[in-house]
């Protein structure tokens, strides 16, 4: 097969790749290459067959004892592979064998040399670890690998030279080469136990780099390693089938462990017997939704002085359950249920008229239609010690309910999400009525409420600490502005939440005439107002604050030392001089979210603070590390 | 004695360990001990009269993987053996092993 004989250029061709144009630029034919590779196959092949008769011969030979017979030289020039079929044909068996080996060992020799000078062997010769000694140990390695034979292929086993096929699992013989399968088998019995890969210990299935950045939004990332506390609680989280009893650890450890044990999904009826000690005064239930009816029932004669109760996902904390509390000792001044959907209306008030005397806080989450206006009616008249309630997600309480908490004179701490739109009128009226003295007001996916409310805050509150309102689209800036103003006798508050209080105008969604939602003035107010004692500040997806507003509040000048948490969020013209004048200005800040700021680009973030959301290609955190 | 770089932790049944004193710093007890006027801080010696020698022992290893880890992320987690976990749990609490404690939201 020579290149004369072959008709290039005379084809028709499809399209041809990028490549081949740019090779054929460069006289260069893929075709060749393709047709020489072909060629080259297409010899070794042959080379098999002969090889295969090769093996017979030799054989004969091996009987003979006549292996060792020097042989001519040869014509050098011709390539190795491709030649040993037609050589052979006129010669006797005895030159062909030793002239194959002499150049086998020859070109072995070549390639040795060729390894020698390869840029991989000079890489490799530079580890470490690899003395001079090694050397030859490596050539033979790089070697091995280039030289050895495909699977699918035949090949003549260096031990006891017998013809076998090759497969991915044929062994290596000590001295190159590649050997049968019983040869191979003898020699896996002199080889040691194979050393056991060191496993890396961090990491695990996820990877570690996802496990950090989890670590991270979980906000439980620090520099450093885990806390002992926190590795005996995991190992215990782990092996809790093991544990019989948790002894005498103080309850916030306890606590602890109820947190892990619940992440995982680990609470059980057998499990859940490790926090039911009867000296107890507390049960807290991360995750209930493995437990039945029967094991609340074990919790309250299990723990008779119980005093504060929290289960989430109580899906089967249903009427039974709670005729039961009832008619038990057990006197609740805490009661936190979450998902307990199938407690009827008629139940609730029954439990509020008969143990609501020593209730102090009682929340209820993600319930659907049973826990309504009926049952908030109840409260002011048979709880006289609430001072925390807690109504979220839920789809039946009205505006006639929040009349009735506006009667509980004691309220400290009002936490409402409700999916009933209310008029603002009705959360005025609440606030005249109990707003002086209400510490955390939190007013949750509020779409209706507008800036009367913000009026009757500035108005009525004196002692709040705690403020949410979200999703407000009808407050103003100026309504913020009026509410911050430094008349407001309420001192500085420690958590603010007004996240999504904007415009929602999706035709023009970049001008605000009307100054909706918190904007500069209001933005400015508000920190000049409680700056000095907020930890916590959420103004996510207020995205009309200025840039000029932020640099202003955030000089040089300023410090808000108590600040701990901010998310900006969505606020779009945070750019990265602004969030380094925010970490300027906040030195004990810990958190910054800044998802979809898409001018924050390239900050420098200093050591131990953490910058959540940059929307850059490395990741979505970065760590200060200076 | 008391300015060595090293201090001597003493189990209840007597195993003595000496542990680099910036590492045992580490515990905010072991702290106070060595700071307060007492005993252990002229002689750098701390007994604990309710720590058993194993338990000890993996505290003070503790000591030293945070030590050496203090400035690391990504640090792979310390092997805790099953059987004291438990023991180990009331140890780290009473050395006040906890990890620093996070502001919470007021509510």
């Amino acid at each position: 097969m020579s290149r004369q004989t072959r008709t290039v250029g005379c084809r028709i061709m499809g399209p041809q790749s990028a490549l081949t144009d740019f090779l054929a630029s460069h006289n260069i034919s893929a075709n060749q290459i393709r047709l020489d590779a072909e060629a080259r196959r297409r010899a070794a092949a042959q080379d098999n067959q002969e090889g295969q008769a090769d093996a017979a011969q030799q054989q004969l030979l091996n009987e003979n004892g006549d292996f060792d017979t020097p042989s001519p030289g040869s014509d050098e020039d011709e390539p190795v592979v491709a030649s040993t079929g037609r050589v052979t044909r006129g010669r006797s068996a005895a030159q062909v064998t030793s002239e194959v080996e002499r150049r086998k060992k020859e070109k072995e020799k070549h390639a040795i040399d060729k390894i020698k000078a390869s840029k991989k062997f000079q890489k490799r010769k530079r580890d470490p670890d690899a003395s001079d000694d090694d050397d030859d140990d490596i050539v033979r390695a790089l070697f091995n690998e280039r030289a050895k034979p495909l699977p699918g292929q035949m090949e003549n086993c260096a031990i006891c030279n017998t013809r076998f096929t090759v497969t991915p699992y044929s062994r290596n013989a000590p001295d190159g080469g590649l050997v049968c399968s019983p040869c191979g088998k003898e020699l896996a019995k002199d080889d040691p136990a194979p050393k056991k890969k060191t496993k890396r210990a961090s990491g695990g299935p996820v990877g570690a780099r996802r496990q950090t950045q989890s670590r991270i939004l979980d906000g439980t990332y620090h520099v450093g390693g885990k806390s002992l506390m926190s590795l005996c609680i995991q190992t215990l989280a782990k092996n809790i089938d093991l544990a019989e009893d948790l002894g005498d650890l103080p309850p916030k450890i306890v606590d602890k462990i109820a947190r892990k044990l619940s992440k995982h999904r680990l609470l059980n009826p057998t499990t859940l017997s490790l926090f039911l000690k009867p000296s107890n005064q507390e049960v807290l239930v991360y995750d209930g939704a493995k437990l039945s009816a029967d094991d609340f029932y074990r919790i309250f004669h299990s723990v008779p002085e119980l005093k504060k109760l929290k289960v989430r996902n109580a899906i089967h904390f249903k009427d039974e359950v709670v005729e039961y509390l009832v008619d038990r000792h057990i006197v609740l001044e805490d009661l936190y249920l979450h998902g307990c959907n199938l407690i009827s209306e008629g139940k609730w008030i029954e439990y509020l008229q008969k143990k609501g005397q020593p209730l102090r806080s009682l929340r209820v989450y993600w319930t659907d239609k049973h826990f309504t206006d009926a049952v908030l009616a109840v409260i002011p008249t048979s709880c006289p010690n609430l001072t925390r309630l807690k109504v979220c997600h839920n789809q039946a309480v009205t505006g006639e309910g929040l009349n009735h908490i506006a009667k509980i004179a004691t309220l400290r701490h009002l936490s409402l999400d409700l999916r009933e739109a209310i008029h603002p009128d009705v959360y005025v009226k609440l606030l005249t009525a109990i707003g002086p003295q209400l510490e955390t007001l939190c007013l949750t996916r509020v779409p209706e409420l507008d800036n009367t409310v913000l009026d009757a805050l500035h108005m009525h509150c004196r002692n709040l600490k705690k403020l949410r309102i979200t999703d407000s689209e009808l407050m103003t800036d100026a309504g913020f502005a009026r509410l911050f103003t430094s008349t407001w006798s309420n001192p500085g508050l420690v958590f603010l939440d007004l996240q999504k209080c904007r415009q929602l105008e999706s035709t023009k969604p970049r001008e605000n005439p009307d100054g909706i939602g918190l904007c500069d003035e209001g933005f400015k107010a508000l920190m000049a107002h409680s700056g000095k004692t907020l930890q916590n500040l959420n103004v996510h997806g207020c995205r009309h604050i200025s840039s000029n507003a932020f640099e202003e509040v955030f000089t040089a000048d300023k410090t808000y030392e108590n600040m701990h948490k901010m998310e900006i969020s969505f606020c779009e013209e945070v750019t990265d001089f602004v969030v380094g004048c925010i970490f300027r200005s906040c030195p004990n800040l810990r958190e910054l979210n800044v998802f979809g700021c898409m001018k924050v680009k390239d900050v420098r973030v200093p050591k131990g603070k953490i910058l959540v959301g940059v929307p850059n290609a490395r990741g979505m955190v970065i760590e200060g590390e200076d | 004695m008391s300015d060595s770089k090293y201090i001597t932790l003493i189990s209840y049944d007597g195993f003595e360990f000496v542990v680099l004193r910036e590492a045992a710093l580490v515990s905010e007890t072991i702290g106070a001990m060595l700071r307060g006027p007492f005993r252990e801080a002229q002689t750098g010696r701390c007994e604990f009269g309710e720590i058993r020698g194993p338990v000890l022992e993996k505290v003070v290893e503790y000591f030293h993987y945070h030590y050496a880890n203090r400035n690391q992320t990504d640090v792979p987690d310390m092997d805790i053996p099953v059987d004291i976990c438990l023991e180990l749990l009331m140890a780290a609490d009473f050395l006040g092993l906890d990890s620093k404690p996070q502001m919470r939201d007021i509510s």
